[in-house]
């Protein structure tokens, strides 16, 4: 009986070669033929669908340009669309262009799956102008060479710290501008009962982990203003002086030990370590904390900004300066280039397409495509107002920013380049509905890019360390924060040391030596 | 085998001996009197091989510096590198430590949780209630991570959950389950059983459905009461139902629920959080280690499996009739 | 406790013996506790205790279930705890988030791709499964033992996302619906337990059967399954739920927006928050993120939460051996 196992599995290998090396090639399109063209994109409203199958863009490119488009959107987090590109990468049937993170691009770059784009900034001229400028290049350069195409992201500084104006009127405190001054205001938002409610039911500082392992350490990007005040905000250091991992500066034990004073006092909202993004952000609209640090338009988008209004008709946020530290430093936090890139797929240039790809990205461009993609169109998803601006008119629900009509900017990712244009038209001026105050995301967005910020620019592409150090080092910290680890200069020698053995000493030198080598340093 | 015991308890005259064949053309005869059966197992067989064998044969990987454009067959072999950077990775004890706890700790506590349910759903005496606990027991299934996050942050977060108000008002300190190292075991393992409970009490209703009512009546009829009933004839119907499972889950004892922890730790708990399943995740598949993630499975499999033969041994020398090969 | 086993069984066979026409009434009836003698006071403490555990899972589960319930009711500018909110009177409630789901295009869309999954797969899984549950309690099959260890093997030895990848992507089953069942159209381990039953039936009905001159399916279709109906339908139900929420293949094997089943859109919904760069953009109108999370879970729920009253229908006690005699 052992025997027709045996021949089983005998038969199981003889058919699974078929199944193994599957892999199809698509045959080079014949000249008349439209060529088909396989895009992966990055949702702009991730939670809404996807372009519809009616879209005016598909019949203009298929007729002006012979393109036969099919668009993917990616899944909505960046991890599942880490997962989603490699499988595919792996099977070795990636798409011909689509969006992906600097590190899957390693990845995949070492597996020879994405195609040096070098040559290719020279068909899309206009394109290559507005938007893949020397960083963006930079951006997409592995070992020399240029793979995929780095088109501006967020804007940069675009979050500031923020302050309940009226908890402070409330119970007669100026605006703190120390952190021993900070920590009176967060002690008196805590106990002294802000908001007049007569519950114990406030806190000062109001934060979320939001880390990674490129610019944003841990504790993340939300407590940057407070490690900014000891100059260690961001997880690596670009300044001459100190280049390498922050976590190294005696500064950052210092900066540790004044946020693990606060947390230990009860100043900061305690669920900072349970919190997600969405908690985050309807906690300050409940009202539970006077200080924090939040993104422009999360905070002053007439959506966002509303059910605040309505809950406190009195209240007002102000966006203040970067809090001063003991030796003088202040800083909002770090801040790199953003960058989506799009890569172009080898076998998509094995197959001839190259050519093809690159005029629809430069027809994308155009003004036609520009405004096709990022607002749809005119008189249907968008009116032009005075300026040029595009806006949303009395369109209603087909407008670009109406619940039917948004579907029609899914591409906006691909256009977009944070023009004045395309600020203003995101960013109106707008009276909020309860307390009538006139509000601006736009005007929000200025002031918070004026404060003081430090630069970490090169962050994004800065080698990753492995997951056991990156676990080592966050959980670490986490403990200290958390008082599961007493935070004594001995233990936290101790963590220095063994961080060091099991990896950290490596990354932060390969962090050096990428940084000199791609001149980072400042 | 086990069959006897059953064929005799229901009288049959015909005697099914599983006796070794030790003659060819016994064996012969006996394939043949099958055909029809070996007819009826055909597509499944190929569904068998395509989808389940296949799979295993490209896990071939794990042996492999794993290349894309190479493919399966053609990237180079590299022993067991793969196998051997997991088990030297500085957290392997800790993983394998927190990997064997929480899948334990699942089955010591969401089994007998589900049994009791499912005895209780059958004995219950009152319609209505009976009714509402069946179908809403079943409910938290559905609930994804992501939802349990969310529900689980309401009833524990340390500032505002339900739980810690309740214990702020009976004067004690609000406690941060979710970050706090020896609170998060439990949540995990108490709300795994509160969403999974429901769920696995189907079976063994299914299960109890199957028992031959009259044999309640006999015995009360004889004098025994509830309690006896559940002892003599309840439990000894399930059984086998309940070692099946039980040795299903002793063979993935390595899985300890991946969704769930991904989504419920932090970096306070990774120390009593990372599970095997967790760490592959990072270190395997977000950074295109795909021969190291393909080597944890086979390892976990390896390990499931001298556990699930040691365990089917017990059970087919108990004489069970449970036992699954 | 095996001899006592055999013991009662053994008598209780000649009690039931010449009553079967009222033992099918019974049969009928869940409630099988039409007391003919009288409960002791072991017995009313027992059903005490009963009692007792029904209603603390029942309170268990309805609270959790009650706080995301009100979630989903929560107006926008709702502020208290959540201790608080699970008390905010029906008046307040806000049904923006319903109206928001139900109005998202793509809801329907995936509503009704995910549909088509969970038919087609469960017509494909129970087709597959139970011949082979069949074949596998055929206790004099030659092999029997090599068939186990074929069906145990891909169980334990679970390789993991890129072979299977491997595999469905060379077949080309990518952006078909059927990738995201067929890969799981046999679960060994509801395989196993379907077998577990099976092998629970008495083998002479079997053999009767074939003596009179039925073919092995005609055993199967006539014998087998009406004795089963429950542990088909469990079985069934539990394929289901396993298609109806698995997000992990749509997104692999899925890149055609328009194939996107419920799941997919579950998680683009749940996940959204952390991805958008538009923030300023609103894709749900007043609603509030966490009602819009917790209105999603009951509306993806809704279908099966229909079904499996049908299901519980064939939970009917003494179906199994109740119709062997009868």
């Amino acid at each position: 009986m052992k025997k027709l196992a045996i021949a089983l599995f005998a038969l199981a290998l003889l058919v699974s070669p078929v199944f193994a090396n599957g892999a199809t090639e698509t045959a080079a399109a014949s000249s008349d033929e439209p060529v088909t063209i396989e895009v992966w994109y990055g949702a702009a409203i991730t939670e809404a669908g996807p372009i519809p199958e009616d879209w005016v863009g598909y019949d203009i490119l298929l007729e002006e340009h012979n393109i036969n488009l099919i668009l993917t959107a990616l899944p909505s987090n960046e991890s599942d669309q880490d997962v989603r590109i490699q499988a595919a990468g792996a099977a070795n049937d990636l798409p011909d262009l689509f969006m992906v993170r600097r590190p899957v691009l390693t990845n995949l770059v070492k597996q020879g799956l994405v195609a040096p784009v070098d040559d290719y900034y020279a068909l899309m001229p206009h394109r290559t102008e507005v938007m893949y400028d020397e960083n963006a290049i930079r951006m997409t350069t592995i070992d020399g060479e240029s793979f995929g195409f780095a088109s501006p992201g967020a804007i940069v500084r675009n979050e500031g710290l923020l302050i309940r104006k009226d908890w402070l009127d409330n119970l007669g405190l100026e605006v703190p501008t120390t952190t021993e001054e900070l920590r009176e205001v967060l002690r008196a938002f805590t106990f002294d009962d802000p908001d007049g409610n007569g519950r114990d039911d406030t806190w000062g500082y109001g934060a979320f982990v939001e880390s990674d392992t490129t610019i944003n350490g841990y504790p993340g990007s939300r407590f940057f203003p407070l490690l900014g005040a000891f100059d260690v905000a961001g997880l690596w250091s670009f300044d001459s002086d100190h280049l390498g991992l922050n976590v190294y500066r005696p500064e950052f034990y210092d900066a540790m030990a004044y946020i693990r004073s606060l947390i230990s006092e009860g100043l900061v909202d305690p669920n900072w370590l349970s919190y997600r993004k969405d908690d985050f952000r309807a906690a300050w609209k409940q009202g539970r904390f006077g200080v924090m640090k939040e993104q422009n338009a999360a905070f002053a988008a007439e959506a966002n900004y509303a059910p605040f209004d309505a809950n406190f008709p009195d209240g007002e946020w102000i966006v203040i300066d970067a809090i001063t530290g003991p030796d003088g430093y202040a800083s909002i936090g770090a801040y790199d280039q953003n960058y989506r890139i799009y890569a172009i797929s080898q076998a998509a240039v094995d197959a001839g397409k190259a050519e093809k790809i690159c005029e629809l990205l430069e027809w994308m461009s155009s003004d036609e495509g520009y405004l096709l993609c990022g607002w749809g169109q005119e008189g249907i998803n968008y009116v032009l107002d005075d300026n040029g601006i595009p806006t949303a008119g009395d369109l209603g629900d087909m407008a670009f920013s109406g619940t039917q009509g948004q579907v029609y900017t899914q591409l906006r990712n691909m256009v977009f380049y944070n023009s004045d244009t395309e600020l203003a038209s995101r960013y109106p001026t707008y009276t909020t509905a309860t307390s009538g105050k006139t509000m601006s995301a736009l005007t929000v967005l200025r002031e918070m890019q004026e404060k003081e910020w430090t630069p970490a620019i090169g962050s994004g592409m800065m080698p990753t360390p492995n997951a056991d150090v990156s676990r080592y080092y966050e959980q670490s910290l986490a403990e200290f924060l958390s008082g599961q680890r007493e935070l004594t200069p001995e233990t936290w020698q101790a963590f220095l040391d063994q961080f060091n053995r099991i990896g950290g000493q490596a990354w932060n030198e390969q962090g050096i030596a990428y940084a000199q080598e791609n001149g980072l340093v400042y | 085998m086990t069959i006897d015991k059953k064929n005799k308890k229901n009288g049959s005259a015909t005697v099914v001996v599983n006796a070794p064949l030790n003659n060819r053309g016994r064996l012969g005869r006996e394939i043949k009197r099958h055909t029809s059966v070996y007819l009826l197992l055909l597509i499944p067989l190929i569904y068998y091989i395509i989808f389940k064998y296949v799979p295993i044969w490209n896990a071939q990987i794990a042996f492999k510096d794993f290349q894309a454009r190479r493919g399966v067959l053609g990237s180079a072999w590299i022993g067991l590198q793969n196998f051997s950077d997991f088990i030297n990775s500085f957290y392997f004890w800790e993983l394998l430590r927190n990997t064997v706890f929480y899948s334990v700790g699942k089955i010591i506590i969401s089994l007998p949780l589900s049994i009791l349910l499912a005895i209780a759903i059958y004995e219950c005496t009152r319609p209505v209630l009976r009714k509402i606990v069946q179908t809403l027991a079943y409910l938290p299934h559905f609930l994804s991570w992501v939802i349990m996050y969310g529900i689980l942050l309401s009833l524990l977060a340390p500032a505002d959950g339900v739980l810690n108000d309740i214990i702020r008002l009976c004067g004690g300190t609000p406690i941060d389950f979710l970050s706090n190292v020896s609170a998060f075991p439990w949540v995990v393992l108490i709300s795994d059983a509160w969403k999974e409970m429901g769920w696995s009490a189907i079976i063994f209703i299914a299960a109890l459905m199957g028992i031959d009512v009259s044999l309640f009546e006999a015995a009360m009829v004889e004098g025994a009461n509830s309690w006896q009933r559940i002892r003599y004839i309840t439990l000894p119907a399930i059984r086998p139902v309940i070692v099946t499972v039980l040795l299903l889950k002793i063979g993935t004892i390595l899985d300890a629920g991946f969704d769930q922890i991904y989504m419920l730790y932090s970096p306070p708990v990774y120390s009593v959080a990372d599970i095997i399943d967790t760490w592959v995740y990072r270190q395997g598949l977000l950074q295109f280690e795909f021969g190291l993630a393909t080597a944890v499975g086979l390892f976990k499999g390896v390990f499931g499996m001298i556990l699930m033969l040691i365990s089917n041994k017990l059970v087919s020398r108990m004489n069970e009739g449970s036992s699954i090969f | 406790m095996a001899d006592n086993e055999m013991k009662l069984q053994a008598e209780a066979v000649p009690a039931t013996d010449g009553k079967k026409k009222k033992k099918e009434k019974v049969h009928l009836k869940p409630n099988l506790h039409n007391k003919t003698v009288r409960p002791t006071t072991a017995d009313r403490v027992f059903q005490i205790i009963v009692d007792v555990f029904m209603v603390f899972i029942l309170l268990v589960i309805v609270v959790p279930v009650w706080s995301t319930i009100t979630l989903s009711f929560r107006p926008n500018t709702y502020i208290g705890t959540y201790l608080e909110g699970m008390f905010l009177p029906p008046w307040d409630w806000s049904i923006d988030a319903y109206k928001a789901l139900l109005g998202n295009d793509g809801f329907a869309l995936a509503f009704f791709n995910s549909l088509k999954i969970l038919v087609g797969g469960v017509a494909c899984a129970l087709f597959l499964t139970v011949p082979m549950a069949y074949v596998m309690s055929v206790k004099t099959l030659p092999g029997r033992k090599i068939l186990s260890t074929i069906v145990i093997i891909p169980y334990v030895f679970n390789v993991g996302m890129i072979p299977s990848y491997l595999l469905v992507t060379s077949i080309g089953l990518q952006n078909h619906l059927a990738a995201v069942f067929l890969p799981g159209a046999i679960s060994t381990y509801n395989l196993i337990i379907m077998r577990q039953f099976f092998d629970g039936i008495p083998g002479e009905l079997k053999e009767s059967a074939r003596i009179d001159g039925c073919s092995e399916i005609q055993v199967l279709m006539k014998i087998i399954l009406p004795l089963s109906k429950a542990i088909v339908m469990t079985i069934g139900l539990y394929y289901g739920v396993s298609f109806w929420n698995n997000f992990f293949n749509a997104m692999l094997y899925i890149s055609d927006n328009y194939l996107y089943p419920l799941p997919i859109l579950l998680r683009n919904i749940l996940m959204a928050s952390g991805m958008n760069e538009y923030v300023e953009v609103n894709a749900f109108g007043n609603a509030p993120v966490q009602a819009i999370k917790a209105a999603s879970v009951f509306l993806s729920a809704i279908p099966m939460v229909i079904a499996y009253p049908f299901i519980q229908k064939y939970f009917t006690k003494g179906t199994l051996l109740g119709s062997v005699k009868g």
